[in-house]
């Protein structure tokens, strides 16, 4: 390792400034997985309702008619509440107390304050609102618009102070049909993917590696049986067999979408089985071209065994292929999750880029992009941080990159 | 005495092709070779590129198998033993490679690439190895600080004389030197030698040379054996190399070297054509194609080789035809 830092390549990688960039990038990234895994978002947060169904974000000027019907919704809950406390002889604060939408709780007031300021509401609406045909042709409507969204804030306050921080970015992306926030979602679909990046290309390298070493070093019958494995498992189309081996998991115990991290096992199962051939390849080609290397016949004139020279002199040596592979494997378990959890083979019982790309196909229909927006943006960032980062370790540690 | 016996050694390295990777045919590397390895004395083996003088090096420490012949060192036929019987030799067998850049391992220091071999045939005992390491790498001519260094940090000729030093740190007996200083300048390459030949005599070394470089073996070696597209075409000692040679090969080989006195001359021979490919081996003596001496005798039949003097032994029907047939191979090949 220390070797590592100090060679040429490591200096020539370390001054490559869009590696480096990458390189922070993915820092922010990985960071962002840990603090999720450590319990940032829960699994809940990704779940709870923060806004009505399918609210756009930051950025985009509602029309007054949406902005009626975003007032609306929170006048109506609190119009249903005080219907249903005047039935049931209750107190509406009661039962508003449970209808929070993330951060934002209804006002603590007595039944006839609330009343007050539905009266004034509906009156707004039923006789000034309603009844035009297109409000849009309306300018001189919006100071009523805007009166209505004062009443519904009046009702359904955003909070102040950091409560009202967590609110807005908990919003600012929008949210899906079913009103969970977007960016929440989004955001925690980066643990999901680091999650299944990391232990899929750590594995599959490691596999790789370590079969291609082998082949390569011992020769023989092993080389082809390791050769055979791994030219039939690349001459299967590769999404049907990642298909096939996840309906094998189908009806297990890892097909529990309760257990997210389980369900996750037969994704791992499939990419580590088909990604590992890349590095063996890799591996076993330079390791034919170091055990020709007097240093490794250097080693069997002192006698070493041929598992002790393959594990120290020949393995050690293969190190920076075995980066660019992971590097490599990484950027391709990220996006193959995405394509599986399209079909609906992928990621159960959590959020992910793959779902949330496949929940937005009927929003994108009716012009609603935030949610595949947000999926997109994300993963494109990561995954061209990390080719960035992959042609930058090529650049520097591949003899036939070497300018 | 000799220290090492080798017999009818031959190297056939098979050559696959076609749709089913069968054989289909064979390089002939070392053909029948046979030689003594006397104690404490230096053989230098030469030849051009190709003629099998790295592949019979290795096969001597069993880097390479032999495809058959044997091995003799002390009276113990080596090719016979299994890996873990090869074990107690292979201290007392070692080698130094030609390319310095590729015979060390990038990643280790140059401490723990000789701590690892020390260790491994528990030369010295674990409190001692530091010290052991430091006055291996002193008598290498390398500072102590070199220990803690990576290869890289080094020039060709010190890459080499850490090479020297990893082969001596197991205490061997026997060393064959791999062409040790082709790759270095020609400044190093005396330096080199000069570290080889004082290391020989301090450590009472037996040494295999093998060089293509003449002019090198006859300032290093005690005998030089001349080896042409696998087979050892002369044997004799360097003393008589000026004055006795007699195989064409031979005399082409010294007349190239360049006499450091401009009003003698050598005769000149310069050999015409090209090495035959060691997979289509000619009928008849292997040189044929290059010999000017060439007779009709030498395209029928591979020519035996005659001990025409204690010491010498030549492979030739021209240079042999004053000498009688030999009667019987002779028991001790000197």
């Amino acid at each position: 390792m220390r070797r590592l830092l100090k060679s040429r390549g490591a200096r020539k990688f370390t001054r490559n400034r869009l590696a480096m960039a990458a390189l922070g990038i993915i820092a922010v990234y990985f960071l962002t997985a840990l603090w999720v895994l450590l319990g940032g978002i829960s699994m809940e947060a990704t779940r709870q309702r923060v806004a009505p169904k399918q609210v756009p974000g930051f950025l985009e000027t509602r029309t007054l008619e949406e902005r009626v019907a975003f007032a609306m919704h929170y006048i109506d809950e609190v119009d249903q509440a005080v219907r249903l406390a005047s039935r049931r002889d209750q107190d509406a604060y009661e039962i508003l107390a449970d209808k929070a939408l993330a951060e934002r709780r209804a006002a603590k007031m007595s039944t006839d304050e609330y009343n007050e300021l539905l009266d004034e509401a509906f009156a707004v609406l039923e006789d000034e609102l309603e009844g035009v045909e297109d409000l849009s042709h309306h300018p001189e409507l919006e100071p009523r618009v805007e009166r209505l969204e004062e009443i519904a804030a009046a009702l359904y306050p955003v909070p102040q102070g950091w409560e009202g921080v967590k609110y807005r970015l908990r919003t600012f992306l929008g949210s899906d049909a079913a009103g969970q926030s977007i960016s929440v979602r989004a955001v925690y679909s980066v643990k999901v993917a680091f999650q299944i990046g990391l232990i899929t290309s750590v594995i599959s390298v490691i596999i790789g590696s370590l079969l291609g070493a082998a082949a390569a070093f011992f020769g023989g019958w092993i080389d082809h049986v390791i050769t055979w494995i791994f030219s039939t498992l690349s001459s299967i189309p590769y999404l049907v067999l990642l298909s096939v081996l996840i309906v094998v998991f189908f009806g297990t115990i890892f097909d529990n979408p309760e257990r997210p991290f389980l369900s996750l096992v037969p994704v791992y199962v499939a990419f580590c089985s088909t990604f590992w051939i890349g590095p063996c390849r890799v591996i076993r080609g330079e390791t034919m071209k170091i055990k020709e290397l007097e240093y490794v016949q250097a080693a069997t004139a002192i006698g070493f065994s041929r598992l002790y020279i393959l594990v120290r002199h020949v393995i050690p040596n293969t190190a920076h292929l075995m980066f660019i592979n992971f590097s490599l494997l990484f950027i391709g378990a990220i996006k193959s999750e995405v394509i599986l959890s399209f079909l609906g083979l992928g990621v159960k019982g959590q959020p992910s880029w793959g779902i949330m790309i496949r929940d937005a196909k009927d929003e994108v229909i009716t012009y609603f992009f935030w949610q595949i927006g947000a999926a997109t943006v994300l993963m494109f960032v990561l995954v061209l941080a990390f080719n960035i980062l992959t042609d930058a370790l090529q650049d520097a540690f591949d003899p036939r990159h070497v300018d | 005495m000799s220290l090492l016996e080798v017999r009818h050694l031959v190297k056939h390295f098979p050559v696959r092709g076609g749709v089913l990777n069968r054989v289909v045919g064979h390089v002939h590397a070392v053909n029948d070779v046979s030689f003594d390895v006397r104690k404490g004395e230096t053989l230098g083996i030469v030849g051009e590129s190709g003629c099998g003088k790295s592949t019979l090096g290795k096969m001597l420490i069993r880097l390479i198998e032999p495809t058959s012949g044997t091995i003799t060192y002390e009276g113990q036929d080596i090719t016979a033993l299994s890996h873990s019987q090869m074990m107690p030799l292979r201290r007392t067998m070692q080698i130094i490679f030609q390319d310095p850049y590729s015979s060390l391992n990038p990643r280790l220091t140059v401490r723990s690439l000789l701590k690892e071999a020390i260790a491994f045939h528990r030369i010295v005992a674990r409190n001692e190895m530091d010290d052991y390491i430091t006055e291996l790498i002193r008598r290498v001519g390398l500072r102590a600080d070199a220990a803690d260094k990576f290869p890289h940090e080094f020039s060709g000729g010190q890459r080499q004389r850490i090479g020297i030093a990893r082969a001596l740190a197991t205490k061997p007996e026997f060393i064959v030197a791999d062409e040790p200083v082709s790759a270095l300048d020609v400044s190093i390459q005396a330096q080199v030698l000069n570290l080889l030949m004082d290391l020989k005599d301090e450590f009472g070394l037996t040494l295999v040379f093998i060089s293509h470089d003449l002019k090198v073996i006859q300032h290093f070696c005690d005998r030089v054996m001349v080896m042409y597209l696998g087979h050892a075409v002369e044997t004799l000692p360097c003393l008589e190399l000026d004055e006795q040679v007699r195989h064409p090969y031979s005399k082409a080989l010294l007349g190239a070297n360049p006499i450091d006195d401009p009003d003698q001359r050598r005769p000149l021979t310069i050999l015409q054509g090209d090495v035959p490919s060691p997979f289509h081996m000619p009928a008849g003596c292997p040189f044929i194609g290059r010999c000017p001496d060439v007779i009709d005798r030498c395209r029928a039949e591979m020519p035996p080789i005659v001990e025409r003097e204690p010491g010498h032994r030549v492979a030739c029907w021209v240079a042999n035809e004053d000498v009688a047939e030999p009667a019987a191979p002779a028991k001790s090949l000197g």
